[in-house]
């Protein structure tokens, strides 16, 4: 029996094990086992040590799945307890952005008598007008922003690919 | 639980929900399955416990981004990988290549000395758990993990190539490998 033979016996072994074999290289397979003795011992030593590997068994912690229950409890609840947090955060920017707009005109004008009784340039009490109507939003935006950066960068690896 | 069983749009849904008596069971029926890929990942019960929590925790808090069109336990399984990866690179830099790479890792050296090596045989039962226990801890991490997917979790080799993110190729080759190396180092201890 010629090198290759064997060669190709021990590659659809593997093979069978790791991706699967056809019907007729299985077929050629159990012939070839059947007449050959070394290629008959190296699949049972193939099957040995799959029927090994499967048959291993781990011992269970005990307590781990109580305590990990426990930690996931207090963990729902602190972050329960924060989405609450977040929503009241943004009802409150939601009225205060209405408040803002509402009053809008009237800050405008008392910006603008300002600016006058001081004798500053209009771009200087125009633009404290803007950053007055800003600083709320920006302040909740760098808020959020800390918030998910001291997230940290988990998300990536809880999305498979698609 | 068995419409869980049937319906992963019932555990999307709770883990959407942050639902508590989702989760109990979810730890309940996977802490097994979980475990010992952390254990085979790592070769150390102490870290595959705290991986194990944190994979549970993780779970909680992203559980919105889980989808009904994924197995629960791909995803399960990834997120545990990248913790025990983000763990080694916290711990010892060199690790995370270690961990990954195939070939001669120090991972695999570390694992040969007293304490790391008796962690697998101190969680295995019985004489002849414990020798495959041993030659397991010989293999590298990486053979040792796909041979698990591939064998104790019955995974297809495109659902391992997600988890280990890796080509197909890849898991092929150390699938090969890894049994390659099982048998020869069983064949060793049996002798």
């Amino acid at each position: 029996m010629s090198h290759n033979v064997h060669a190709r016996a021990e590659q659809l072994m593997d093979a069978w094990r790791v991706e699967g074999i056809s019907a007729a290289e299985r077929e050629w397979l159990d012939g070839h086992l059947e007449e050959c003795a070394r290629c008959r011992a190296r699949a049972q030593a193939n099957e040995g040590a799959l029927q090994r590997l499967r048959s291993l068994s781990i011992r269970e912690s005990p307590g781990l799945v109580e305590a990990t229950q426990a930690r996931v409890h207090l963990r729902a609840r602190e972050l329960n307890e924060n989405q609450v947090r977040l929503r009241a955060l943004w009802i409150s920017c939601g009225l205060s952005w209405i408040l803002g707009v509402a009053s809008a005109p009237l800050v405008w004008r008392a910006f603008e008598w300002a600016g006058h009784h001081a004798a500053l340039p209009n771009v200087i009490w125009e633009a404290g007008f803007v950053l007055w109507w800003l600083w709320p939003a920006g302040a909740v935006a760098a808020l959020l922003a800390w918030k998910r950066q001291r997230a940290g960068s988990v998300d990536d690896y809880t999305n498979l690919p698609r | 639980m068995n419409a869980v069983e049937q319906d992963a749009g019932t555990v999307a849904r709770g883990l959407r929900r942050r639902d508590p008596t989702l989760i109990d069971y979810l730890i309940q029926q996977y802490q097994y399955r979980l475990l010992r890929y952390l254990l085979m990942l790592t070769g150390s019960r102490a870290e595959a416990e705290d991986l194990f929590q944190e994979t549970w925790m993780r779970v909680l808090e992203k559980g919105h981004q889980y989808k009904k069109r994924w197995k629960f336990e791909t995803w399960l399984f990834t997120i545990g990988r990248h913790l025990a990866i983000d763990f080694l690179r916290r711990r010892q830099p060199q690790s995370l290549d270690a961990l990954l790479q195939p070939v001669g890792s120090s991972r695999s050296l570390e694992l040969e000395d007293t304490a790391s090596s008796s962690a697998f045989e101190q969680a295995s039962q019985g004489e002849e758990a414990a020798s495959v226990a041993t030659a397991l801890a010989h293999l590298p991490p990486s053979c040792r993990e796909v041979l698990t997917l591939r064998f104790h979790e019955d995974m297809a080799l495109e659902e391992i190539a997600r988890i280990v993110d890796s080509p197909l190729s890849t898991v092929k080759s150390r699938l090969y490998r890894g049994l390659e190396e099982l048998r020869n180092l069983l064949e060793g201890i049996g002798a």
